[in-house]
């Protein structure tokens, strides 16, 4: 640092920073550069002045030991350090104070070189709350923990990491959340002036343009070259990130920026945010579809990201008892309540064949829904009727990104409907009421009695199939599933995370369990990237915490393994989450793929399960929870020994910790 | 165990000819487990084949050899073709043996969490 005198934009900060190092000295007796590295003048002092040695790292932990403490123990320490005039300003405190502004919670992060000052200023000047620091043990946690905190808190939270190797490790979670259309601020640490970088590894953490690796599925970026552009980008990306299609966005902050120095007047100003109300459909098409759903006599409504708030679910159920039309929830957030009887979800296979107007309602892969494919002969063949009209209200087309394919195969509709559906429906609502004579109305009352009993047969076979296997170990995943629910279902809870697909369980929670809110359930890790359950369901679950929700994780056990330091976040941030463990000892999915293919080949598939199972040796998993400060029990191979586990497990997460149960399960 | 194996069948033989034909059928049931394991029958059909979403459940009810021969060599759907060169005739002989052999599974009206549950999610 006090080297490179050469540089005259952030000299003038570095001058300002001796001269008040040398004045705080005098009157404060500051330890030295030299002092505080050895931490030499510290242990002097505190035997000098009290004769003890200085504390041991245990008595420190003792002292200051839980997170709360400390958020709690840092404001007095920061009026102090002001009034003393030894706290200046510095670039990375403004960048706090923008922070603030926009009420920022948390930033999920790891330590880093070049954010230091951003680090310090979060912790100490900010007195680490709005936003706290949450430490992570890997960047991809960290991006699947803002991930899950945003689906839970419906609020944006940050990741900080290095523009570098941190930004390589976040990437895939990012990915997801950009599949998932989560908004999220990346705040990349970078030193853009090579005549600021300290030694080989600065070099090897700075890049020309770091956020170029992840532009792709990121909606926004900037590099600000001052504090006065850092402020506004990152109220511009704020809001660019929370505006429908929303998406991550990352700020690079330079580390010469975070340490210059702020004179007095000399502060830049903090602009004004001012959420974007998110876009609505055109009125005249909007009515067009009125019109058209009024008039169908079999249509069907495809929902997947519609509800991006509890309105969202509110309003979808108006509409569809209005009509009486069935909803297919593809559930990437929980949009129509599984206890409704127009939810019939389950009846898809039959309903979509047979339907007369398909109304799609923020769905990525329509053509999915109204194709089928035949992966193994590489065909495919629509599943819907000729004459059939498909309409789809999204954000679909605004979603502007080539290179990564998550944007799915066209789908060609009669009307395409440009808005964010959520705003769009209370538009469509009224145009539909205005659309329906009295007599159609009577004649769709009608149709209530039919969907009630489809619900109820179709809840009645699941009901039935639960019971298949109920005393089989491994244990099946319906009655893993429902010992989890006869222990949460009293409890305000929500399933955070299922991992990569509800599938991998039979989608058992949803056949069975009841979501009748937005909020219990938060979909999956959508760019299908290993590595998200547990961090998301941990960063869900922080969430949860303040809002007095009781959080649940089924855990995949091949996911497990990308990832499980998350396990100590939630432990050291005292997160309360039940983690149950979908141990079927495999890759399962992928397992099952390479049986087919082995077979179509006709090479037997003796050596199909080389690379797909985890066994030999079987991995325990409470052990490593045990390991990180986490309550755990397991393996669990008798079903009858889950819901005693089950039952201890749930008082430890309602005292406020997390609480881990491995289940050795069947493969599906 | 040859020998053991030699000694038990000359003793049931020589006392009655049902309880050798059980034996038959216990280490049909065995070998037919094994394959369902070996071949990854399991993977979908769940470990003693009482099904998912990954695949029907093959038990109660098994289909005859002849119907799961017929099936699993052409299937069209969703699950994998087991030509012969993969699997013979007589080891899904046996896998229908072991799949005969699962105890039925209870009834959900006998589970106690399975048996209020509504619809409605009371
Ligand atoms: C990759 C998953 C998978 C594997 C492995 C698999 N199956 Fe299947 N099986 C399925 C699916 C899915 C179905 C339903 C097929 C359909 O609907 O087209 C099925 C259906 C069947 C049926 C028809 C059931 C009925 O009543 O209609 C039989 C019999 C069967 N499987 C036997 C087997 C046997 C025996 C094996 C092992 C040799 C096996 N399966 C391996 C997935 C699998």
């Amino acid at each position: 640092m006090t080297s490179s005198s050469q540089k005259t934009k952030a000299s003038v900060g570095r001058r300002n920073f001796l001269k008040t190092a040398v004045v705080a000295g005098a009157s404060t007796a500051l330890p030295t550069d030299s002092e505080a590295a050895t931490g030499k003048k510290a242990a002097s002092d505190s035997s000098s002045s009290q004769g003890l040695a200085a504390p041991s790292a245990e008595q420190m932990n003792m002292e200051a030991s839980t997170p709360e403490q400390l958020a709690e123990a840092q404001p007095d320490q920061l009026a102090a350090n002001t009034e003393s005039g030894a706290a200046k300003s510095f670039g990375s405190d403004f960048m706090i104070d923008v922070m603030k502004s926009l009420d920022l919670d948390y930033v999920f992060s790891n330590p880093g070189s070049s954010f230091l000052g951003l680090h310090e200023s979060i912790t100490v000047y900010g007195g680490n709350s709005k936003p706290e620091f949450i430490t992570c043990m890997h960047e991809e946690s960290a991006a699947a923990m803002a991930n899950g905190y945003y689906k839970a808190a419906l609020k944006p939270a940050a990741i900080m990491c290095h523009g570098t190797v941190g930004l390589q490790h976040a990437s895939m979670n990012l990915y997801n959340a950009w599949c998932d259309r989560v908004p999220l601020i990346a705040i990349l640490g970078n030193t853009v002036d090579a005549a600021d970088r300290m030694g080989a590894t600065t070099w090897r953490h700075s890049a020309q343009d770091p956020v170029a690796m992840v532009r792709d599925f990121t909606k926004w970026d900037d590099q600000p070259a001052s504090l006065q552009a850092f402020a506004e980008s990152m109220v511009r990306g704020w809001k660019i990130a929370t505006t429908p299609p929303m998406e991550p966005i990352a700020l690079a902050v330079d580390s010469t920026l975070q340490e210059m120095e702020i004179g007095d007047g000399e502060r830049p100003k903090i602009p004004r945010y001012t959420p974007s109300e998110p876009p609505q459909g055109a009125r005249g098409a909007v009515r067009e579809t009125a019109k058209l759903l009024v008039e169908a006599e079999t249509p069907v409504i495809i929902v997947d990201r519609l509800a991006r708030t509890p309105e969202g679910m509110r309003l979808l159920v108006e509409l569809a008892e209005l009509l009486n039309v069935p909803v297919i929830d593809i559930a990437s957030r929980q949009n129509m309540p599984t206890n409704h009887y127009l939810n019939q979800t389950r009846q898809s296979g039959r309903l979509i064949p047979s339907a007369d107007l398909i109304l799609g309602l923020e769905v990525t892969d329509f053509w999915g829904q109204v194709n089928s494919v035949n992966r193994a002969e590489m065909t495919s063949e629509p599943r819907v009727k000729d004459g059939v009209k498909l309409i789809t209200i999204s954000v679909n087309d605004l979603y502007m990104k080539s290179n990564y394919q998550d944007f799915q195969r066209y789908a060609p509709v009669d009307i395409s409907v440009s808005g964010d559906a959520e705003a769009t429906l209370p538009a469509l609502i009224e145009e539909v009421k205005e659309a329906m004579s009295r007599s159609r109305r009577r004649t769709l009352a009608e149709k209530e009695k039919i969907f009630r009993k489809m619900h109820a047969d179709s809840f009645e076979e699941s009901r039935q199939l639960a019971a298949r296997g109920w005393d089989s170990s491994p244990v099946s995943t319906a009655r893993m599933s429902m010992e989890i629910y006869e222990q949460i279902k009293d409890e305000d809870w929500a399933l955070v995370s299922v991992g990569a697909s509800e599938r991998f369980i039979s989608s058992w929670p949803h056949r069975l369990w009841n979501f009748d809110e937005h909020y219990r359930y938060l979909g999956i890790g959508a760019g299908g990237g290993v590595g998200y359950g547990l961090p998301a369901a941990v960063g869900a679950a922080l969430a949860n915490k303040k809002l007095g929700r009781f959080s649940v994780n089924i855990q995949c056990d091949g996911d497990f393994m990308y990832a499980n330091g998350a396990l100590w976040t939630a432990a050291h941030h005292r997160i309360p989450l039940l983690t149950v463990m979908h141990n079927n000892r495999a890759y399962a999915q992928e397992s099952m793929l390479v049986q087919g293919t082995a077979n179509r080949r006709k090479r037997g598939v003796e050596r199909a399960s080389i690379g797909t199972l985890i066994q030999d040796p079987n991995i325990d998993y409470a052990k490593l929870a045990e390991g990180m400060g986490v309550w755990s029990a397991g393996p669990i191979e008798n079903p009858d020994d889950l819901r005693p586990a089950l039952i201890e497990a749930v008082k430890v997460v309602k005292s406020g910790y997390p609480a881990l149960v491995d289940v050795v399960t069947q493969m599906r | 165990m040859k020998l053991k194996l030699f000694h038990s069948t000359v003793l049931l033989f020589s006392l009655f000819s049902a309880a050798a034909s059980a034996q038959d059928d216990a280490v049909a049931v065995d070998r037919g487990q094994k394959t369902f394991m070996r071949v990854g029958c399991y993977e979908c059909h769940g470990t003693d084949g009482k099904g998912n979403e990954a695949g029907t459940a093959l038990t109660p009810d098994t289909l005859p050899p002849e119907a799961i021969a017929n099936f699993i060599r052409f299937s069209p759907g969703r699950m994998p073709v087991y030509p012969e060169e993969v699997l013979s005739d007589a080891e899904i002989e046996d896998i229908v043996a072991f799949l005969e052999s699962v105890p039925p599974s209870p009834d959900a009206d006998d589970i106690d969490i399975l048996k209020g549950l509504t619809p409605e999610g009371e």
